[in-house]
């Protein structure tokens, strides 16, 4: 390794910017971050990029490396022949040079429901060691978000409004599957979170330097549980049955009838309900109170926007379905349209 | 600069490792309005290196086990300059920390019958460290990372903070900048919580991660009137990866000595059976760094002055499945195949014992309003830190510093803002843009990590240290001449000059300090003081910053009380007593 290595950095900000080039004389066991290291105490002192562990443990070195999301510490100099191009992460704004705003990902986090055991669990939780293990493989993520990258769905997508991404169903199932979570995510999943979008051409699942076999072991378990309970019609029978053990799928929504229920509806905070009384509304439980009243928030569209009326008291006997805990996410867009679409197809045959 | 911003909580805490999480979820527990800022990605703390596991005796598998135990353990390893009563708190609080981060969803690895699993770690007399893989801390991490996003804890990445800004002799904020647009932020607070980690960046061949551990927290305080501690003592691992040079130091966990790998110098001896006939490879980690240190010494060593690790005569099915990441890691970084070629290793700077001082029950520092918790501060692990103790301390004295800062918000009155402060600190800090200096910022912080490497190293004497206190005063002249091309957005060269600032100000009290104790104790090796010396084991170093120098002075080492002074025979017994002669059988020893 004598002749020096050729480097095409991408320098800029905002929309613009160029391949800056840059030679690096050759070390043995050179990874690009070390070149891009070089660059940066010799040629360029402020060249931007995130760095921080070397070790492929912190995530934060992601690039794209000859065309292919990388971590820039993880990847060998010498595994290329020729010219070695790096660039920034393409999904993600431009903050500068190889520095991109993954911040959206954070926004998308908080939109999932964490873990949420039984409260009447006993503490200290007991679990198998069978179990603890099977959620092991999603906890080794390292949020360097190569996954998101190199996904068509949300680096064809501007907006990226249709689909969580790789990263993000990792986490659901690595909650989903926790022994002790009594949440169903399938609503979330089936809505906002865009499982469907996902046509599983395992590009994450190549990209993920830790291996998590994201599309096989994450999304494909998910995207079962999500058409068992959202369009299983036996579950949806179950469910009907029994409403408070079911998930908060969104077929209920269309199957929903002026059932007498044939078991008693028990309620709980956060449930959602939905009301015998004019235009049958949807309604958030706020406290249970005695003599079979519930204190509720009624809710009302203003076009897309969801505005919360109340509180309210009802009494149980006026609501006619329970959807098991507020999904916060499931219940806005998608669920959203189901509802007015409903609501127009029974104003047209009332 | 152009637009500034100024940001209000109650509780501030800077770092967004598990001690500063559990300190924010603590002080929001206690009715405070907190900000978590960091300077990298949030879960992207140096916390997730922690693989070993976590100590807390829950007595699950060794039901004779008991706090007072792990106390005495504690204690005698960090050769009695540990303070006792921290030490006792961490004993006993250790157990219920781990048992809530279970409810919060941490994968403990766990029993047939669904109890929290425990093993061993070296050094301890019982097994009481819990474990999630070989990513406990990353598993702990996320554990607190969802508790503080149910409680809506805001967490604010891109941050540095370059300043602590005082009022009346009390902490009432900091002052920061975003690293992305370079704006600066002035994040006024009631108190302020360290939770900044160590320093073990100050060396060249660190276990730390690349981009961090300046001792940025330890800097910040002392520049604000805080005394450090214990700033000498720094801990070794013994084997850290020698090749390639650009990875030097990385860890090679103690796992593959656990597995049965056997240490060798050139010759192709096992040199530790001399040296610790009975613990041989698993001897402790100051042993067996300077068994590895001596080999090389005597001309024994590899190459690149190392030491062989070997583990071919496992096989390497059992390499694969055992040690997996470590066969990874050898044959991405290093081309090396470890079943069929033994690996190079030599010691590596891992952990900063001392820091910040802060008062065992609520970590407070010496200055009101300023807390620190984990390995910014100092004083539970002495001389020498235990393997998984470092995961309970992050969360037994976060959650301390978290309430104890909550609770002194209640009490004390608005600070006020000191304007000079806050323009003297945008001054200093832009100089390095504006300055027409001509010394690369880079280049110093590499000679700076090559002085420390090399004159306060694993072995260290009086001439090799004040040659290293002399250049560190000339890199600090010359750092006054820094110039950094570009603007403030995302420059990492205008980070890295204020991190240099940081780096000077701790290598300069480590080795100050490191002069003054004149013996060997635990990591604290003097070639030219090689016995424990009885009058300073009854010492700590403190450093302050005395008008611009840091000085120090020393301090008794607090007295335990008498029901927990009779755990000990013989309190000043030579090394650290072996386990009881009925210690259980040892299935496994791992620590990282």
């Amino acid at each position: 390794m004598s002749s020096p290595i050729v480097l095409q950095i991408f320098r800029g900000e905002g929309d613009s910017g160029a391949e800056q080039r840059f030679e690096v004389p050759a070390v043995e066991g050179m990874v690009v971050l070390d070149a891009v290291h070089y660059v940066q105490a010799n040629f360029a002192n402020d060249l931007a990029c995130r760095w921080n562990c070397k070790a492929a443990k912190c995530g934060s070195c992601s690039a794209e490396i000859n065309g292919r999301p990388r971590l820039m510490c993880k990847t060998r100099v010498d595994e290329f022949v020729g010219e070695i191009h790096v660039g920034p992460m393409r999904t993600f704004p431009l903050i500068k040079d190889l520095v991109t705003d993954v911040s959206w990902n954070y926004e998308v986090n908080k939109q999932i429901p964490g873990f949420t055991p039984a409260a009447n669990e006993p503490v200290p939780y007991k679990m198998l060691p069978e179990d603890t293990e099977r959620v092991y493989e999603y906890r080794k993520c390292i949020e360097c978000f190569l996954c998101q990258d190199v996904c068509h769905v949300l680096r064809n997508h501007d907006d990226k409004s249709a689909y969580y991404g790789p990263r993000y169903m990792v986490r659901i199932a690595a909650l989903e599957m926790h022994p002790l979570d009594t949440r169903k995510r399938t609503g979330l999943l089936h809505g906002k979170a865009g499982i469907g979008m996902c046509n599983i051409t395992k590009c994450c699942q190549e990209v993920c330097p830790e291996h998590i076999k994201i599309t096989d072991n994450a999304i494909i378990p998910l995207k079962e549980r999500t058409a068992t309970d959202v369009y299983d019609p036996v579950a949806r029978i179950a469910r009907k049955l029994n409403p408070f053990s079911g998930a908060a799928g969104i077929s209920d929504l269309v199957a929903a009838t002026d059932g007498q229920a044939s078991t008693p509806q028990r309620f709980t905070v956060k449930d959602v309900v939905r009301l015998k009384t004019r235009g049958r509304q949807f309604a958030r439980v706020a406290s249970v109170l005695p003599d079979g009243k519930l204190q509720v928030w009624v809710l009302r569209m203003n076009g897309s926007v969801q505005h919360w009326d109340g509180p309210k008291i009802v009494h149980t006997s006026d609501v006619t379905n329970n959807y098991g805990p507020l999904d916060e996410v499931g219940i806005g867009g998608k669920l959203v349209e189901q509802y007015i679409t409903e609501d127009h197809a029974a104003e047209q045959h009332g | 600069m152009p637009s500034a911003r100024s940001r209000v909580c109650n509780v501030l805490v800077i770092g967004t490792g598990a001690a500063g999480l559990r300190a924010a979820i603590a002080a929001t527990e206690a009715g405070s309005q907190v900000l978590v800022v960091g300077k990298r990605h949030r879960l992207d703390a140096h916390t997730v290196l922690a693989a070993g596991g976590i100590n807390a005796v829950l007595g699950t598998r060794d039901p004779e086990d008991s706090w007072e135990q792990h106390f005495a353990d504690t204690l005698r390893e960090g050769y009695f300059i540990g303070h006792p009563r921290m030490v006792e708190i961490m004993a006993q609080e250790a157990p219920a920390a781990v048992r809530e981060l279970a409810d919060w969803g941490c994968p403990f690895a766990r029993l047939e019958d669904g109890r929290l699993d425990q093993r061993f770690f070296g050094a301890h007399t019982y097994r009481r460290t819990c474990y999630a893989g070989d990513y406990t801390g990353r598993a702990v991490l996320f554990a607190l990372a969802g508790k503080a996003q149910q409680l809506a804890i805001p967490v604010i990445e891109d941050q540095y903070i370059s300043r602590l800004l005082v009022a009346d002799r009390a902490c009432f904020g900091a002052y920061g900048f975003d690293l992305v647009s370079g704006e600066r932020t002035v994040f006024e607070a009631d108190a302020v919580v360290l939770a900044t980690g160590g320093h073990t960046r100050l060396w060249r061949r660190s276990s730390s991660r690349r981009d961090e551990n300046y001792g940025e927290g330890m800097s910040l305080a002392l520049e604000a009137g805080c005394r450090l501690m214990d700033m000498e003592l720094v801990q070794f691992h013994p084997t850290g990866m020698v090749l390639p040079e650009e990875v030097a130091g990385t860890l090679v966990t103690e796992a593959v000595r656990g597995e049965g790998g056997y240490l060798t110098n050139r010759e192709g001896k096992r040199f530790m059976l001399e040296v610790d006939p009975k613990k041989k490879e698993l001897s402790s980690r100051d042993v067996v760094a300077r068994a590895i240190y001596k080999e090389v010494q005597a001309g024994r060593g590899t190459e690149h002055g190392g030491a062989y690790l070997d583990v071919r005569h496992l096989g390497p099915e059992k390499i694969k499945k055992k040690l997996p990441s470590m066969y990874e890691q050898f044959l991405k970084l290093a081309d090396v195949d470890i079943t069929k070629q033994p690996m190079e290793i030599a010691p590596t700077i891992h952990y900063a014992m001392g820091g910040l001082r802060v008062e065992a029950e609520t970590g407070a520092t010496t200055l009101p309003g300023l807390y620190a918790a984990g390995e910014a501060a100092a004083g539970l692990h002495g001389a020498n830190r235990l393997g998984g103790n470092s995961l309970s301390d992050l969360l037994v004295f976060g959650r301390r510093a978290g309430a104890a800062a909550g609770a002194y918000v209640r009490e004390v009155q608005l600070g006020k803002i000191d304007e000079r402060q806050v323009t003297e600190e945008q001054r200093i800090l832009l100089l390095p843009l504006s300055a027409d200096g001509t010394e690369n910022t880079y280049l110093l912080q590499q000679q700076l990590q090559k002085a420390m490497q090399d004159g306060a190293g694993l072995a260290r004497e009086e001439k090799s240290l004040k040659a290293c206190l002399d250049k560190i005063l000339e890199l600090r002249q010359r750092s006054a001449r820094i110039h950094v091309p570009g603007s403030r957005k995302y420059n990492p060269g205008w980070h890295t000059a204020r991190d240099l600032r940081f780096m000077l100000t701790v290598a300069e009290a480590i080795v100050r300090a490191a002069i003054e104790r004149r013996e060997s104790r635990g990591a604290h090796w003097r070639l030219d003081y090689l016995e424990k010396d009885p009058a300073l084991g009854r010492v700590n170093f403190i450093a302050y910053n005395d008008g611009g120098h840091v000085t120090l002075k020393t301090r008794p080492v607090p007295e335990m009380p008498p029901e927990l002074a009779k755990l000990f025979a013989e309190p000043e017994s030579s090394s650290p007593a072996p386990p009881p002669a009925a210690s259980p059988p040892k299935p496994q020893q791992v620590r990282t």
